[in-house]
């Protein structure tokens, strides 16, 4: 059994809720993601016109 | 209908069950936005890009899915190219669920459901439910430990609230069937309404910009 444990990974714990490492690597990253995907520049975006559909 | 040779291109009348389907098809979407080539500005955004990520890596979930399907629970246990295709439709599926919940933070933070778009939220929304139901049956259909050991965590809670009687997890050939077939149905069936209502009212603008109706 320990070796059964061992192998599903580390584990956080606080209170009431506990989550795996891995899952929380995961999350994180998705967050940094969405963080990256709002704030950088699109390839050949066009700032003077926000009319301009040609971009 | 019925068909006359005047030696004319046959012209449907408005009474025509053909042509009223025709009409009501060429209007689902306005002129040109079917498949557009041009697009409003403010789409010139990261965050526009994981609907169609999302979309992507749905399609590779269900190639592999489908050649998985060919060649069934022996083939991807045991042979390197089963494991290959079975680990592309998990990772494919890893990515689908991540480029999807990026999309639903977006289209959240945006409002996307401004602009008479709440039947577009709300079929997003139906997909994501679903796609968890489908990735559910999926994991109960891989055939080994891990089905077994999610399906009696599963048990318990699905049957106490009624699910188990005609939802048991601890039926394979259920699950499998569930997951292969009638799940991926109506969540094609969602996800097409989802894009079409998409195209028909067009992307959903940031919340600072302008509404643009052509592209």
């Amino acid at each position: 059994m320990v070796l059964i444990a061992d192998g599903a990974g580390r584990y956080i714990s606080s209170g009431v809720i506990q989550i795996s490492v891995t899952n929380l690597a995961i999350i994180v990253l998705m967050i940094l993601v969405f963080v990256l995907a709002v704030v950088l520049p699109f390839p050949g975006r066009h700032h003077d016109d926000s009319s301009d559909r040609d971009s | 209908m019925t068909a006359v040779d005047t030696g004319q291109p046959p012209v449907a009348t408005p009474t025509s069950w053909t042509a009223r389907l025709r009409d009501r098809i060429s209007h689902i979407v306005p002129p040109g936005q079917a498949l557009p080539d041009r697009q409003p500005a403010y789409m010139s955004s990261w965050i526009y890009v994981f609907g169609v990520l999302t979309l992507a890596a749905l399609f590779v979930v269900i190639a592999t899915g489908a050649l998985l399907a060919l060649g069934g629970v022996t083939w991807w246990h045991v042979s390197s190219l089963g494991r290959f295709v079975n680990s592309l439709h998990l990772w494919s599926v890893e990515l689908f669920f991540a480029f999807m919940v990026v999309h639903l933070w977006g289209m959240f933070w945006m409002a996307a459901w401004r602009g008479n778009r709440a039947l577009t939220w709300m079929t997003g929304v139906v997909a994501f439910l679903g796609s968890i139901g489908t990735a559910f049956t999926g994991y109960l259909s891989q055939a080994n430990f891990a089905s077994q050991w999610i399906s009696t965590q599963a048990k318990d809670g699905l049957n106490s609230v009624g699910i188990g009687a005609f939802f048991n997890v601890l039926n394979p050939a259920q699950m499998l069937l569930w997951h292969v077939m009638l799940l991926p149905l109506v969540l094609g069936v969602i996800v097409v309404l989802h894009v079409v209502l998409v195209r028909r009212h067009g992307i959903v603008p940031p919340v600072d910009a302008h509404e643009e109706t052509a592209s």
